[in-house]
C-alpha cells in the first residue's frame, strides 16, 4: 500500500520535473538556422562538391584511379606529346566525398569545394562535366602544356610528386564507364 | 438557440416565417457553424500544436507558408490531404471502411451542441447537456473500432482493439470526476453548470474544495487518454502500432480521423473549462465583458497545456494504462465524489 | 505491472471455450516499421499482446562490403569502414586502421593517437546521444530525441573542422590521421563543448527522460537479458555492461593508448528492477556519456606535439604477407576486424567482427513471453545500426 503511494507520488513528481524542462525550452531561442537565409558558415577543411580546375588539371589520372567507387570519368586521345584531354567528368550520384581523389592530385587541380546544394530534378544531370568538347581539347603533357601556354606547376614540386605522376601514365586509357551516361552541360562550377 | 430564432426574427424575410421554418433554419445555421468552428479548430490547433512542439524542442515549426510563423502551413497541408489519392484497401471491408471515419467525426460533432459558449449561446440547450456530451463521444470509440477492423490490416486491429479497450475504460473516471460538480450544482445542464460558477476565480469548481481539485486533475489525464493523445496514444503507438487504426486511410478519410482528434482535444478542454474553470466567467468579478472570447481562451490554455503533456512524457504500455485506470483512476475519482459529498453535507450546502 | 507475470503460455496454449480453437497471429514488424531501427524485419508470432516466437530476418542493407574489401586498396577501404557504424564512424575508422597498423607494424606517433582517441571518444558520445534519443523515441518520448540531436550536431560540427567530414569522416589513416587539430582553437571548443555535456545537458536527459516514472515502468524490468545470456550470445558493449559484466576492450585490451587514462567502466546494476533490464543499458550509455568526456578532457590536456602520420599519406600502404586480428571498443560494443594479406595492394580477405549483429541475436531469446510494446523497447535498447548488422 505504501508502495502503491509512493508510486503515484514518483509519477506526478517526475512528470511535473519533465515539464519544467520543457516549458523551460519554450522561452530559449531555437538553435535552428531558417535554411535558405541562414546558412552555416562552412569550416575551411570542408567537404563539399568536388571541383576540377581545368587550366591546371593534366589528366594524369591518379583521382580516377584513387576513387574508390570509380565516380571520375577521363578520356583523352592521341599519344605521348600529343595527348589531349577530351573528357573530365564527374559523377555525383556514385562520389561519396571521402577526398581521397584530392590528396594525391599532383597539380593541386582538384579540390573540394564548400558548395553542398546541387539539388537537382533528374539524376543524370548528376553527371558534371568539366570540359566543353566545343572549345576544343587540353593538352597533358608538360612540353606541350608549357608551348601552348597552359598553365604547369612549378619545377620543384614536380620531382617531389615525380613518382605517382609516372606510374599513371600507362594508364590513361578511356574508363570503361565513362561512356553510357551523358548528362547535360554542369559547366564549371 | 433562442437568442439565435429571436435574432432570425428582427431580420428582413424572416419575419413572416413560422416557429417550424425558423427553428429548421436556425438549426441549419448553427449546424454550420458549429462545423465551421470544429474545422477552423482542426486547422488552429494542428499549427498550434506543431509550433509549440517546435519551441519545446529548440526548433521553429512551420516558417514558410504565410510568411508570418507559418500561419498559413495547416491550410495548406489540409489542401494538399484533400488532393491525395483515396485508397481503398482491396481486401478490406469497403462498407465499413468508408463508414468509419464518418461514425468517429459523426461522434465529435454531436458533443459539440451542448457546449454553452455564453450565456444563453448554446447549440440545444439540454437538460441533460453534460450527460448527452458523454453519450454522444463515446460514439467514436465504434468508429475507431470499426475503422481497425476494415482496414484488414494486422497493425490497425491491434491499435482498434487497443484503443476500444482504453477508450472505454476512461470513460469511467471521465465521468466519475465531473460528479462532485454536478452534485454541487444539482443540473446536468450545461449552462446551469457555468451560472453556478459566478463570482471570480474562487468561485470556480476546482477551487471549491480540495477533492475538485483533484477532481479536475482526475478528468484532466482521463481527458488525454480519451482524446487518444500522448502518453496515452494507445490507438495509434506510432512507434509500435505503425499508425494504429487508421494505417491504411489516407485523403479525405484521413482527414476526418484527423479533424475529429483536434475536435475532440478542443471540446475536451471546453469541458474542463465550463465544468471546472468557471466557464465564460473571467477570473476577475465584473470583468466580464466578452463571455465568448474567454470561454474559447481558457479552451486554448487547456489544450496548451494538453499539448505540453503530450511533448514531455513518454508512452505508458497498454497494461499500465489500464492499471491507471481501474486501480488510481477510479478508486481516486470515487473518493473525490464522497469526499466531496461530506464537505457538502458538514458545511450545510445540503439538508 | 512488471511483465514477470506474463509468461508464455497465454490463450492460445489453453481451450477457454471448448471447441474454439484460438491461434497464433503472424506478424511482420518491418522492415519498413517506425521502431526497427532501419530494415530490420522482425517476425513475429504473437498471442494477443503477447509474443510466442520472435525472428529477426535480415540483409535488407547488405552491401557486400567485406567482398568489396578485397577489390579496394587499404586506403580506399577506410572508407567503407565509415559506412558500418555510421552513427559511430570514428570508432570504425579506428578498428580497422589498428588491425591495418598492426599488419604493418607500423609505430603509430602519439599525437596521432590522442587525437584517435578523442575523435573516436567524440563519436562515441554522439552515438550514445543518438541511441539515448532512439530508445526514448520508441518509449513515446519525443522531445530528448530533439534535444540529443541538438547536441550531436556540436559534435558533427567538431568533427568537420577536424576532419572536413559531416557524417562520414574518413579522417584516420593507416599510420596516423588524416589531418592535425586546425588552429581555430578546436581544443578549447571541444572542452567547452564537454564541460557543458557533463554539466547541464546530461542533466535535462534524467530529468526528462531517465528517472520519469513512466520511463522506468516501461524500461525497468523489461527485456532481461542476463549475464548467462549475454555471454552465450557474445553480446559486447554497453549491452554486455547492461547486464553487469565488467568488460570493455579499451581497459582490456587496452589497445591505442586507453591505458593512459583514468577512465571507469559504468555496469548495470539494477537499481530500478532487475540486472540486465532496458533501464540498465539505457543508464551504462548515459553514464559511458560522462566517462567519454573524462577521456577526452585527458586526452586533450596531455596532447603532445609532433607530426601525426607515420607514413607518407601520398604512398600506397604496402602490407606484408601475414594475417592479423584486432579489436576495438567501437559505440556498439566489440569490434573486430580479421585481416588475411598476401602482399598485393589490396586485401586477400577482410572479415568484419561487428557487435551489433551478435547483439541482435539475443532478442530470439528475449523477446519472447514478453508484450509487442516490450519487445520494442528491448530493440531500442539494445541499439543496433543495420548498417553494422548486414554490412
Amino acid at each position: 500500500m505504501v508502495q502503491y503511494f509512493q508510486d503515484i507520488y514518483a509519477a506526478v513528481n517526475s512528470a511535473m520535473v519533465g515539464m519544467g524542462v520543457t516549458i523551460k525550452h519554450i522561452w530559449k531561442k531555437p538553435v535552428t538556422l531558417q535554411y535558405p537565409e541562414e546558412r552555416q558558415i562552412m569550416p575551411e577543411r570542408f567537404r563539399g562538391f568536388v571541383h576540377n580546375d581545368m587550366t591546371k588539371c593534366d589528366s594524369c589520372n591518379i583521382c580516377a584511379k584513387l576513387c574508390p567507387v570509380d565516380c571520375i570519368y577521363i578520356e583523352s586521345e592521341g599519344k605521348g606529346k600529343d595527348r589531349m584531354m577530351t573528357r573530365y567528368a564527374i559523377d555525383y550520384n556514385k562520389c561519396i566525398w571521402c577526398s581521397l581523389c584530392t590528396e594525391n592530385c599532383h597539380t593541386g587541380s582538384i579540390t573540394m569545394s564548400h558548395d553542398y546544394d546541387h539539388s537537382v530534378y533528374d539524376r543524370r544531370s548528376l553527371v558534371y562535366e568539366f570540359m566543353d568538347p566545343r572549345e576544343g581539347t587540353i593538352p597533358c603533357h608538360r612540353a606541350t602544356r608549357i608551348e601552348t601556354g597552359w598553365w604547369v606547376e612549378p619545377k620543384e614540386e614536380k620531382e617531389k610528386n615525380a613518382k605517382p605522376a609516372a606510374e599513371a601514365k600507362p594508364a590513361a586509357e578511356t574508363d570503361p564507364a565513362a561512356g553510357e551516361p551523358s548528362g547535360d552541360k554542369g559547366g564549371d562550377h | 438557440m433562442d437568442i439565435l430564432t429571436a435574432l432570425l426574427q428582427g431580420l428582413p424575410g424572416f419575419g413572416g416565417m413560422s416557429d417550424q421554418g425558423l427553428f429548421i433554419t436556425g438549426a441549419a445555421v448553427m449546424a454550420t457553424l458549429m462545423f465551421t468552428v470544429m474545422a477552423l479548430c482542426a486547422i488552429v490547433f494542428t499549427w498550434m500544436e506543431r509550433k509549440v512542439a517546435g519551441f519545446i524542442q529548440s526548433r521553429y515549426g512551420p516558417m514558410r507558408t504565410g510568411r508570418w510563423h507559418g500561419w498559413a502551413q495547416a491550410v495548406a497541408d489540409m489542401l494538399k490531404i484533400l488532393g491525395k489519392e483515396d485508397i481503398i484497401p482491396a481486401e478490406a471491408d469497403k462498407g465499413l471502411f468508408v463508414f468509419a471515419p464518418l461514425v468517429v467525426l459523426l461522434g465529435s460533432l454531436l458533443a459539440w451542441v451542448a457546449v454553452p459558449w455564453a450565456p444563453g449561446f448554446v447549440a440545444a440547450d439540454l437538460d441533460l447537456g453534460l450527460f448527452f456530451i458523454f453519450a454522444a463521444s463515446s460514439m467514436v470509440v465504434i468508429g475507431i473500432l470499426m475503422a481497425g477492423w476494415a482496414s484488414n490490416n494486422k497493425w490497425a486491429l491491434y491499435g482498434a482493439a487497443r484503443g476500444a479497450a482504453q477508450m472505454v475504460s476512461y470513460e469511467i473516471p471521465l465521468a466519475l470526476a465531473t460528479i462532485p460538480v454536478i452534485m454541487h450544482v444539482g443540473s446536468l445542464n450545461t449552462q446551469d453548470i457555468v451560472i453556478a460558477q459566478q463570482g471570480g476565480i474562487w468561485h470556480w469548481f476546482i477551487l471549491r474544495d480540495p477533492f475538485l481539485f483533484v477532481a479536475f486533475w482526475m478528468y484532466f489525464i482521463a481527458s488525454i487518454a480519451e482524446t487518444n493523445r500522448g502518453p496515452f496514444d494507445m490507438p495509434e503507438t506510432e512507434s509500435e502500432l505503425v499508425a494504429g487504426y487508421h494505417t491504411e486511410y489516407t485523403g479525405m478519410r484521413f482527414a476526418f480521423f484527423f479533424l475529429a482528434e483536434y475536435a475532440n482535444l478542443f471540446l475536451v478542454s471546453l469541458i474542463a473549462v465550463f465544468v471546472f474553470l468557471g466557464g465564460w466567467w473571467s477570473p476577475i468579478p465584473g470583468l466580464d465583458f466578452a463571455p465568448a472570447l474567454t470561454f474559447v481562451i481558457k479552451g486554448i490554455l487547456m489544450v496548451f497545456l494538453n499539448m505540453w503533456v503530450r511533448w514531455t512524457l513518454p508512452r505508458v504500455r497498454v497494461d499500465q494504462l489500464m492499471y491507471l485506470c481501474w486501480k488510481v483512476m477510479i478508486p481516486v475519482t470515487l473518493l473525490c465524489i464522497v469526499g466531496s459529498g461530506i464537505l457538502m453535507i458538514t458545511s450545510g450546502a445540503v439538508g | 505491472m512488471s511483465t514477470g507475470e506474463l509468461k508464455k503460455g497465454g490463450w492460445a496454449d489453453q481451450d477457454h471455450v471448448p471447441g474454439i480453437k484460438s491461434e497464433l497471429l503472424e506478424l511482420n514488424m518491418g522492415p519498413q516499421h517506425p521502431a526497427t531501427h532501419g530494415v530490420l524485419r522482425l517476425l513475429l508470432k504473437t498471442d494477443g499482446e503477447i509474443v510466442y516466437q520472435v525472428t529477426p530476418v535480415l540483409g535488407y542493407l547488405h552491401r557486400c562490403a567485406e567482398k568489396i574489401a578485397e577489390g579496394v586498396n587499404y586506403k580506399q577501404w577506410v572508407v567503407y569502414t565509415d559506412r558500418f557504424d555510421y552513427l559511430a564512424p570514428m570508432c570504425c575508422n579506428h578498428a580497422y586502421v589498428t588491425a591495418v597498423e598492426k599488419l604493418m607494424e607500423v609505430e603509430v606517433p602519439r599525437r596521432a593517437e590522442h587525437l584517435r582517441v578523442v575523435t573516436a571518444e567524440l563519436s562515441r558520445i554522439a552515438s550514445h546521444l543518438i541511441a539515448l534519443a532512439t530508445f526514448g523515441l520508441d518509449m513515446g518520448a519525443w522531445t530528448p530525441l530533439l534535444y540529443c540531436f541538438r547536441e550531436r550536431e556540436e559534435i558533427l560540427n567538431l568533427l568537420e573542422r577536424i576532419s572536413g567530414g559531416r557524417m562520414l569522416y574518413n579522417y584516420m589513416v593507416p599510420g596516423g590521421v588524416r589531418y592535425d587539430v586546425p588552429n581555430d582553437g578546436w581544443v578549447e571548443s571541444v572542452l567547452e563543448f564537454i564541460t557543458m555535456l557533463e554539466n547541464k545537458k546530461i542533466k535535462d536527459y534524467n530529468d526528462l527522460l531517465t528517472y520519469n516514472k513512466i520511463f522506468i515502468e516501461r524500461t525497468a524490468d523489461v527485456g532481461v537479458i542476463d549475464e548467462a545470456t549475454a555471454k552465450a550470445y557474445g553480446c559486447t558493449g554497453p549491452v554486455l555492461r547492461g547486464s553487469g559484466v565488467k568488460f570493455d576492450c579499451r581497459r582490456d585490451d587496452s589497445y591505442s593508448i586507453y591505458d593512459k587514462f583514468d577512465f571507469e567502466i559504468p555496469v548495470g546494476m539494477g537499481e530500478q528492477g532487475t540486472v540486465g533490464d532496458c533501464w540498465d543499458r539505457y543508464i551504462v550509455r548515459v553514464r559511458e556519456i560522462e566517462q567519454s568526456c573524462r577521456i577526452i578532457r585527458q586526452a586533450l590536456e596531455s596532447l603532445p606535439d609532433g607530426s601525426v602520420q607515420a607514413i607518407d599519406l601520398i604512398k600506397p600502404v604496402k602490407v606484408p604477407v601475414g594475417a592479423a586480428y584486432s579489436r576495438t571498443e567501437s559505440a556498439k560494443g566489440e569490434l573486430g576486424h580479421y585481416i588475411i594479406s598476401d602482399g598485393g595492394q589490396t586485401a586477400f580477405r577482410n572479415k568484419v567482427r561487428s557487435p551489433s549483429f551478435c547483439n541482435l541475436q539475443v532478442v530470439e531469446k528475449v523477446g519472447v513471453g514478453q508484450m509487442v510494446s516490450d519487445l520494442v523497447a528491448l530493440v531500442g535498447s539494445l541499439d543496433i545500426v543495420l548498417g553494422e548488422i548486414d554490412r
